[in-house]
């Protein structure tokens, strides 16, 4: 059976159906930056097609263009960001970000850092973590693109945030995952269950350093654009039975949480996560996370 | 803190910045607030608004620090809607693309380059006394950074 046989398959036993799906490049609208109305109108102006993505704020998919919305000088302005449209979601599932303390575990490259920043209108501080030098870089220039000026930056493995000493009130882990074949046309050749199982791994290490350095009414988010259950619902399950972690119940664009994978029967809550089949978007997983109260 | 006062200079320019809120690491610069200076580390990367590096003696200002000083009484040079995305592109600029001339004009100076919305795309150096220039095909200022920058750090 070739990889994408296996994984066709295990989609199939979730109760989704494969298939092809076609991407249009979304924007996100830096509003710390410049007017959202005065953005829009600029872009339109140049011949730019755009469409509102109804579960989103603040973004837009790009119907048309004649050329890269990479190289406006809207862009350059940090007026808006390049950000596909259901990654655009974890950053907006906090509650009140205005002030608060707020870890990025694993930031690089930036754009749901930029997208934290803008919802704090740059207020409070951003801690931004990333372990590979180069995707740093690429993480400061967006810094320095958007104008984001509450953020601070290290270069430190996630499972090492501890190490800072600092209490969160919100943390994002925006995890390293196995991705998806919408944005990575040679996935299913790629890719092996054996990749998945080592990614989870890695992620159950992440949640368990996020539960030592949240602070007791914190707020963890949790997502991932990987389709395979194991690094979604059953590290959720896992965190929920071996972390004192609880899933907070969250009303965003996407289907349930499978509360039944491959026949094992996870904790009710996880019905609360939201699972995102490719689509109108790429596949995403995402999940807000409390610790439990002490009874 | 001298490199980017002695930069600022350059523009007639002069931007208030506070020592204490000024971090540096090796040879990039950053300003920063009271609630980042509470939680700075040695071994940060990055913080709070870049404002620039030296490089070989020279200061390379960020585009937050140009943005900064453009909201400052300054030299700056308004520029057509052509010639600011030309500029972008890493063009000098032609005595028909400038609109508008705020602050000095004369040959050797470092002037931002704005676009009709007064947003700082970059600086250059002024060639010629611009004032003096008839010739509308004539380079007046010399390109030395520009917003697309950001595409070629990319590459």
């Amino acid at each position: 059976m070739s990889g994408k046989e296996l994984f066709v398959r295990r989609y199939k036993k979730l109760g989704w159906v494969y298939r092809e799906v076609y991407l249009k490049p979304s924007i996100r609208i830096n509003t710390m930056n410049a007017d959202e109305t005065n953005v829009i109108r600029r872009l339109e102006s140049q011949g730019i097609v755009l469409e509102k993505v109804p579960f989103l704020q603040n973004g837009y998919c790009i119907r048309k263009s004649k050329f890269s919305v990479g190289a406006t000088t809207e862009y350059l302005l940090g007026y808006y960001s390049i950000q596909e449209a259901a990654a655009q979601i974890p950053a907006t599932l906090f509650a009140d970000l205005e002030n608060k303390t707020v870890l990025d575990a694993c930031a690089a490259p930036g754009g749901k850092t930029v997208q934290l920043a803008d919802l704090m209108q740059n207020t409070g501080v951003v801690i931004a973590l990333d372990i590979k030098r180069q995707r740093l870089t690429a993480l400061s220039n967006q810094l320095e693109r958007c104008r984001v000026k509450n953020t601070l930056v290290h270069k430190l493995d996630a499972r090492e945030a501890s190490r800072l000493g600092i209490q969160f009130d919100r943390i994002l882990l925006d995890v390293s995952c196995s991705g998806n074949y919408v944005t990575d046309r040679d996935w299913f050749r790629r890719r092996t269950l054996i990749d998945v199982e080592n990614n989870a791994r890695v992620q159950r290490q992440i949640l368990e350093e996020a539960t030592k350095v949240i602070s007791a009414n914190g707020e963890i988010v949790y997502s991932t654009c990987s389709l395979e259950p194991e690094e979604n619902e059953l590290n959720i399950d896992w965190a929920i039975k071996n972390l004192d972690l609880e899933v907070e119940e969250i009303h965003c664009h996407g289907e349930k949480g499978l509360t039944n994978v491959f026949g094992k029967e996870l904790d009710s809550s996880i019905r609360y996560c939201r699972r995102i089949w490719p689509g109108q978007t790429q596949g995403f997983f995402v999940c807000k996370l409390r610790k439990r109260a002490l009874k | 803190m001298k490199p980017i006062e002695d930069f600022t200079k350059r523009f007639n320019a002069s931007v208030h910045l506070n020592e204490s809120f000024i971090a540096r690491k090796q040879d990039r610069y950053f300003l920063i607030n009271e609630r980042l200076r509470g939680l700075i580390q040695e071994d940060f990367f990055y913080i709070g608004a870049y404002l620039g590096k030296v490089k070989n003696g020279i200061f390379f200002p960020s585009f937050i620090l140009l943005a900064m000083l453009a909201e400052e009484k300054s030299n700056k040079i308004v520029v057509d809607d052509k010639t600011a995305w030309l500029f972008i592109c890493g063009r000098d600029i032609f005595k028909r693309g400038v609109r508008d001339v705020l602050g000095s004009k004369r040959k050797g100076d470092y002037a931002l380059i704005v676009n009709g919305n007064d947003e700082c795309l970059g600086f250059g150096r002024i060639l010629h006394n611009i004032g003096e220039v008839r010739d509308k095909n004539k380079v007046v200022v010399k390109n030395i950074s520009d917003l697309g920058d950001f595409l070629r750090r990319e590459k």
